[in-house]
């Protein structure tokens, strides 16, 4: 009895990761367990029912938990932990959604009773059809994603068995000259392929877009690509074509200023949730064409009414890519049930291990407020005071410093309030991007950036997701949107592509002490430092005398 | 009931209880003691008396209720024999026409228990059931008896006109014989004739054959309308089913037994059921250990969780007593788990006098010193400590959430909790485990069908009463205290129940499980033939636990030195990360978790403990008391790795604003622009009586109030001013008194207020009544009370005329006191005399009453009119 796992009763599991038999207890956990925070010394797990029965619907079984957790434990594990897994592994499968030769999508079970229980349930009732036999209940075909998700909520998962359609075919594939797919880009490959429908989670810069054009590769087929904007956009065209067979007359884009279809079109979440009257003119897109496979970039950000139109997509399959899938509205179980489950995940640090993503020094800088700032922060209303404590002047000095100690090199500054962004861009005598800067001028500067003609950008939160600058090694942050997790890891993702010299990415927060700046910034870093980022913390005051 | 058994004048000996009594020997009489306890209190003074006792009804019921399933169905059958009835009938009933060799196996042992029991008595040839008991179980049409059978035909003919029965035997093909009691005996005799009566049988039309198996198995009542159809007429007119009132019939017991094949009972259970193991997969008894080991430690854990949750002050006590729901649903949270479970860990801490109400007048439940003890001692004898508590105690954590017989929810540490039963069937439950191999976890039910079998209710069975619902809870909360793992008894849980190592034996010397112990059939003075275990003197069938104090301490002892091997041992150290965590890889050392609990926050639970820094937690330590460099010192050493950046930063980032603030009372202020003056008025030692301070150079605060400093301050010879809130000077002027906001007088109207119409007729109601009663013309025994006054009699005399009155059915006038001491006349037609109370029918009142014996004053007869 000296595993390196720990179960606690609130059902995580505390892996010590210096134990010599980590490596071989978290293989034999990942199935089941979700990886919830991993930093330095002890790694947490949780055992959540979803992810129980993720493992049901991979082939694992009851017995195989049980015994991982029994073998791995250092302490007796309470019975009634090991009972209750296997009572909730014993819930998935008793219903199944399959296809019926004459009656179509049909919803069967082993159980009886448990039929009976969810065809008395008030949210499943408008989703069936007539009843068969005893034991069988047809589905309306467009409810199956719906179907599904009620279930889970019921707490009886149906494994779904009625397949995908193929789609349109349409030949794909990646073309590896001079490059190839990393090892785990070819796991998260498989893994989703395998899976038939399901979610990646990779750090930022780890290369989501080719696991999507590998698993576009995969299923050769058309494909519909949703993204966040359209600069997004286009560097997934940009990508696709650089890295595939694919040719620019064969991907369209759907924006709001271009409305292309074609084999492979790309559109952006915003112009499907565009609505006119009432109706979502732009939805159709979804069934404009038989659509092989749709790949949803940046998936923690999928809007609600996606979520919607995505639950009558069951038939095809669904590709979700993230970074981070904390939601700060507690969607994620949405995401799972409706685009699929987890299939692909890597912590962050592992994949630095691996040299795909860049060693980063994150460092918080902690300012003081000045008399006559903390006066007017004391006296601000509650909805005006992190706006008074995120901008003061000082902030402005200790970027000034940061952005001298790192000249020559490449470094972004990014910010959320434009009055702020307009200072700084001023005194540092850079260009500031924002939500008015066109999108033409917005390429152009990006364009500039990376070629090294400018070596400092302003940028606010239109830049958050999705852009590409490969050269950038430093990040200053001097404001963002409140507590926002995401936000944050997405920005240090601005500057964890590998150098070409392979020295170390540089991330600074600049906070104001002692202010509600400093509680949010604590927030938004608590997913990095579960992901094993330690923040070092300096005062502004070292900062500027060392430079 | 004081009814006794007579000498009936019968040849063979004995002839009565109490002779057959005298007969045994002292061990088989001490052995009657031990099984029914209440025949010893008060102690009899002969053994008439006992006797006597042990034939009152409220000893037998408790005798009955006490047989395990196969010897209370001997005496229901014997309930329905013949009185007296030889072994054979008896064996006969029980084991039916084809015999039975399980039956006739057990059957002498389970005669040998009730005759051991005093309630059956007399020779093999000569069984006769204690008058009471066959009173309790043979059947009645009020009492259905268990065994579903009716009254004999002698029983059911009794009333019948002599003309009917004679039709009646020549129907069934009988000579007609000359009164009628020789006829229902031709009838018996026919019925229990089985060739003579299968004819009979055969002859009878299909239907008819219906309504018999209908009523074969009971409830042997059935109803017929004035006409009935012919296959019933066919079984009336030859006596196959007889009337008992207008409109239903029976169907006589040696129709039915004819019918059943002789048998008294549709199952008889011989052997108690066995405790079978459940579902395939045993563990090992290792498994079984630790499981059970870190059950024991978790339930610690909680235990102590508790205790520091209510470390400051518990829950108010309920002006009924007990803990209020929400306080309950309160602690659950904080203990995170349910509250039926949470309920179980506050009445665990209240049985061991972990926590107790404090007593003051605003009552609160609080930790007791024994806690502090406890808190010090090694955890394994802090386990076994508790759970002895556990096991011996007879309140009921399971109860709480429900409701008593007034409708009153029952509240965790309120009253009517405890439960006798408790100890010994949580005692049962574990013996029973115990006895299977180490490590074989029981199916529930099996468990609980053993103890429905070893204690069987009488009447309809329940799937939920109060014993099995006890097991139930037994077998629950032996998990959470880990008593048991993964539903198998541990080692440690074995010993604490005193039972050898590994496996139990000496429990089947208690119970019938080996019911090949030969009683013969003969022995006419039943001697008790097991002798009492060594060294449990006085030890009823069923002693909770190791019975004197010393043995339950060794007990306690065993169990924790197994434990202690089995605990994970604490550590001195823990793992700090940079996401301002702590992780304890397991339980820790007292100081250091103390420390660790005020100054971060647990997180999670479990064989580890996760602990989260926050400023608030910081705070909180730096608040009781500890500076940052002592902290700091504290994580350096505690740590296995070096201490996170930003940890360090947080601590000193809190430390430095910890008590930037300062904030402390003052009733009055003293301000002065001029700091000379001041330094003047802190030097002069007259001034100490009003406790200045100097807070700035030019401010002192005082501790006397503004009256007294202003006076202090004149009495130094300086001119002070008084300032309002607002910093003006204050001009002293006297203020007019008022009381707070009061209201008029509200006028009071002379008299009582009139009676509605309901009152009036309720008054005039009664009033007549009471004119009636005493008014009734009444015969006059001794000298005839004055009119409107009250019977007087001894309590002999009272109870011996209701008593005749209940044979008579007459009415009685009584005098009766109600509990509130008004007296009052009733005219009663007594029903029954039962246990100290009258039940009667009370003509004043129209309906049926029951009156305490003690609260009638005295009776007289009524006069006859």
């Amino acid at each position: 009895m000296n595993g390196p796992l720990i179960v606690q009763s609130d059902k995580t599991l505390l892996l010590e990761v210096d134990h010599e038999q980590a490596d071989d207890c978290r293989r034999a956990i990942a199935p089941f367990a979700e990886l919830e925070r991993a930093p330095e010394h002890i790694h947490t797990y949780r055992v959540t029912p979803l992810g129980l029965w993720n493992a049901r619907a991979a082939g694992h079984d009851a017995e195989q938990v049980v015994d991982a957790l029994v073998q791995y434990s250092r302490y007796p594990v309470p019975h009634a932990l090991l009972v209750d897994i296997a009572e909730t592994m014993d819930r998935y499968g008793r219903l199944t959604l399959s296809k019926h030769p004459a009656h179509g999508l049909v919803l069967t079970t082993t159980d009886r009773p448990v039929l009976e229980e969810v065809l008395r349930s008030k949210r499943i009732a408008p989703l069936v059809g007539a009843r068969i036999d005893p034991d069988t209940v047809a589905v309306h075909p467009s409810e199956r994603g719906q179907i599904k998700q009620t279930l889970l909520k019921l707490g009886w998962p149906a494994e779904d068995l009625a397949g995908y359609v193929d789609g349109e075919a349409h030949p794909i594939a990646l073309r590896e000259d001079g490059w190839a797919l990393r090892p785990y880009q070819h796991q998260a490959v498989e893994n989703f392929w395998h899976g038939g429908s399901g979610v990646v989670v990779l750090p930022c810069g780890a290369g989501k877009t080719l696991v999507g054009a590998g698993a576009m590769a995969q299923a050769a087929s058309t494909t519909l690509i949703l993204v966040t904007n359209t600069v997004s956009a286009r560097q997934w065209k940009h990508e696709l074509v650089k890295r595939t067979t694919l040719t620019e007359d064969e991907i369209g884009e759907y924006s709001g200023t271009r409305k292309e279809i074609r084999p492979v079109t790309i559109a952006t979440y915003q112009v499907l949730t565009t609505r006119r009257k009432g109706v979502y003119p732009h939805l159709e897109l979804f069934d404009s064409r038989d659509w092989g496979l749709i790949v949803y970039d940046e998936v923690h950000l999928l809007p609600a009414p996606v979520f919607k139109f995505t639950a009558d997509l069951q038939a095809r399959r669904r590709l979700g890519l993230t970074a981070t899938l904390v939601r700060e509205d507690g969607r994620e179980s949405d995401v799972f049930s409706l685009i699929g489950p987890k299939r692909f995940d890597a912590p962050w640090k592992e994949i630095e291990a691996q040299g795909y993503i860049a060693p980063a020094d994150c460092v918080e800088v902690r300012v003081n407020l000045t008399d006559s700032e903390r006066l007017a922060y004391a006296t601000a209303e509650a909805e005006e005071k992190y706006r008074f404590c995120a901008t003061t002047a000082t902030k402005r000095k200790v970027t000034e410093a940061i952005v001298r100690r790192f000249a020559g090199q490449q470094v972004l500054v990014i910010g959320q309030y434009i009055d702020q962004l307009d200072e700084l861009g001023e005194h540092l005598g850079a260009p500031v991007i924002k939500g008015e800067t066109s999108n033409a001028q917005r390429e152009k500067l990006f364009d500039a950036f990376r070629q090294g003609e400018i070596s400092v950008l302003v940028v606010s939160k239109v830049a958050n997701f999705s852009i590409d600058l490969p050269e950038a090694t430093v990040a200053i942050q001097v404001s963002g949107t409140f507590g926002s997790r995401q936000e944050e890891a997405q920005r240090l993702g601005r500057v964890l592509r590998p150098k070409a010299d392979g020295h170390q990415a540089h991330f600074y927060s600049v906070v104001a002490r002692d202010t509600i700046d400093q509680d949010f910034a604590a927030h938004r870093q608590r997913f990095l430092a579960e992901q094993g980022y330690a923040y070092r913390i300096m005062d502004a005051d070292e900062l500027l005398a060392e430079s | 009931m004081s009814s006794d058994e007579k000498p009936d004048g019968r040849p063979a000996a004995p002839r009565s209880l109490a002779e057959a009594l005298r007969a045994r020997d002292d061990a088989s009489l001490a052995a009657l003691l031990r099984a029914r306890p209440d025949l010893v209190a008060p102690v009899p003074t002969d053994l008439t008396q006992l006797a006597t006792r042990a034939g009152t009804r409220a000893s037998v019921v408790r005798a009955l209720e006490r047989l395990d399933r196969f010897a209370l169905q001997t005496a229901e059958a014997l309930a329905v024999a013949g009185d007296p009835a030889p072994y054979d009938e008896l064996l006969a009933l029980m084991a039916g026409d084809d015999g039975d060799t399980a039956v006739a196996a057990a059957l002498p042992h389970a005669l040998g228990t009730l005759r051991e029991q005093a309630l059956v008595w007399g020779g093999d040839d000569r069984l006769r059931l204690v008058r009471t008991a066959r009173e309790l179980l043979s059947p009645s049409p009020q009492h259905p008896s268990p065994t579903g059978l009716g009254p004999t035909v002698q029983e059911a003919t009794a009333g019948m006109s002599p003309g009917r029965i004679q039709e009646l035997v020549t129907a069934a093909g009988l000579p007609s014989t000359h009164d009628a009691v020789s006829a229902a005996a031709a009838l018996t005799a026919l019925f229990t004739d089985r060739e003579r009566m299968a004819k009979l049988l055969g002859q009878a039309p299909a239907e008819a054959r219906e309504v018999l198996s209908r009523l074969v198995w009971g409830p042997p009542y059935g109803q017929v309308t004035p006409d009935p159809a012919a296959h019933l007429r066919w079984l009336l007119d030859r006596g196959l089913l007889l009337p008992t009132a207008p409109g239903t019939v029976v169907l006589p017991r040696e129709v039915a037994l004819h019918l059943r094949g002789g048998r008294a009972h549709r199952e008889t259970q011989p052997v108690p059921p066995p405790v079978e193991p459940a579902g395939t997969r045993q563990s090992s008894p290792q498994a079984v250990d630790a499981t059970a080991a870190g059950q024991a430690y978790t339930a610690l854990a909680t235990v102590e969780e508790l205790l520091k949750d209510w470390d400051e002050g518990g829950p108010a006590v309920l002006r009924a007593g007990g803990l209020s729901v929400r306080d309950l649903k309160r602690t659950a949270v904080a203990l995170d788990v349910s509250e039926p479970v949470a309920a179980f860990w506050v009445e665990l801490a209240y049985a061991a006098g972990l926590i107790a109400s404090d007593g003051e007048a605003d009552e609160r439940y609080a930790a007791t010193p024994t806690h502090d003890e406890w808190r010090e001692r090694p955890a394994a004898d802090r386990w076994a400590e508790l759970a002895g508590a556990w096991l011996a105690a007879t309140r009921t954590a399971g109860l709480v959430g429900g409701r008593d017989a007034k409708d009153r929810t029952l509240a965790a540490l309120g009253p009517g909790l405890d439960r006798s039963a408790a100890p010994e069937v949580r005692h049962r439950v574990l013996a029973l485990l115990a006895a299977l191999p180490a490590g074989t976890s029981p199916d529930p039910e099996s468990v609980l069908a053993r103890l429905r079998w070893e204690r069987p209710l009488r009447g309809p069975q329940q799937e939920d009463d109060l014993r099995s619902r006890l097991a139930r809870w037994t077998l629950q909360e032996a998990e959470l205290l880990g008593v048991t793992g993964r539903g198998a008894l541990s080692s440690h849980g074995r010993a604490l129940l005193g039972a050898p190592q590994p496996q139990a034996a000496d429990d089947a010397a208690r119970t019938p499980d080996s019911p090949d112990v030969p009683d013969t059939p003969g022995d006419k003075l039943p001697v008790h033939h097991r002798a009492a275990p060594a060294g449990t003197p006085g030890a009823g069938p069923v002693p909770p636990g190791p019975s004197d104090p010393q043995a339950r301490a060794a007990a306690r002892a065993a169990a924790a030195r197994l434990l202690a091997p089995l605990l994970p041992e604490p550590l001195d150290h823990v793992l700090l990360q940079a996401d301002l965590t702590a992780v304890a890889p397991g339980p820790l050392q007292r100081p250091l978790a103390d420390v660790l609990d005020v100054l971060a926050d647990v997180e999670s639970k479990g064989g580890a403990t996760v602990y989260r820094f926050t400023p608030a937690s910081v705070r909180r330590a730096l608040d009781a008391g500890r500076s940052a460099s002592d902290l700091h010192a504290f994580l350096a050493a505690h740590s296995r790795t070096p201490v996170p950046q930003p940890l360090a930063y947080l601590i000193d980032d809190v430390a430095r604003r910890h008590g930037h603030l300062r904030v402390g009372a003052a009733s009055a202020y003293v301000r002065c622009d001029d700091d000379a003056v001041l330094n003047e008025i802190l030097a002069d030692k007259r001034s100490a009586a009003l406790r200045l301070r100097r807070l700035a150079p030019t401010v002192l605060a005082a501790q006397a109030d503004p009256a007294a400093l202003l006076e202090g301050l004149r009495a130094l010879g300086y001119a002070p001013a008084a300032e309002s809130a607002e910093g003006d000077v204050l001009i002293t002027r006297a203020d007019a008194r008022r009381t707070p906001p009061r209201t008029p007088p509200a006028p009071v109207p002379e008299g009582p207020p009139v009676p509605d119409a309901t009152l009036l007729s309720a008054a005039v109601r009664a009033i007549r009544a009471g004119d009636l009663a005493s008014t009734a013309p009444r015969k006059t025994p001794g000298t005839p009370p004055a009119p409107g006054e009250l019977p007087r009699t001894s309590p002999a005399e009272t109870l011996a005329t209701v008593q005749a009155a209940v044979l008579t059915g007459e009415a009685l006038w009584i005098g009766y006191v109600n509990a509130d001491g008004a007296a009052s006349q009733r005219v009663i037609a007594p029903v029954r005399v039962e246990g100290g109370f009258v039940t009667a029918y009370d003509h004043t009142a129209d309906e049926v009453r029951t009156y305490p014996l003690h609260r009638i004053t005295g009776v007289a007869e009524l006069a006859d009119e």
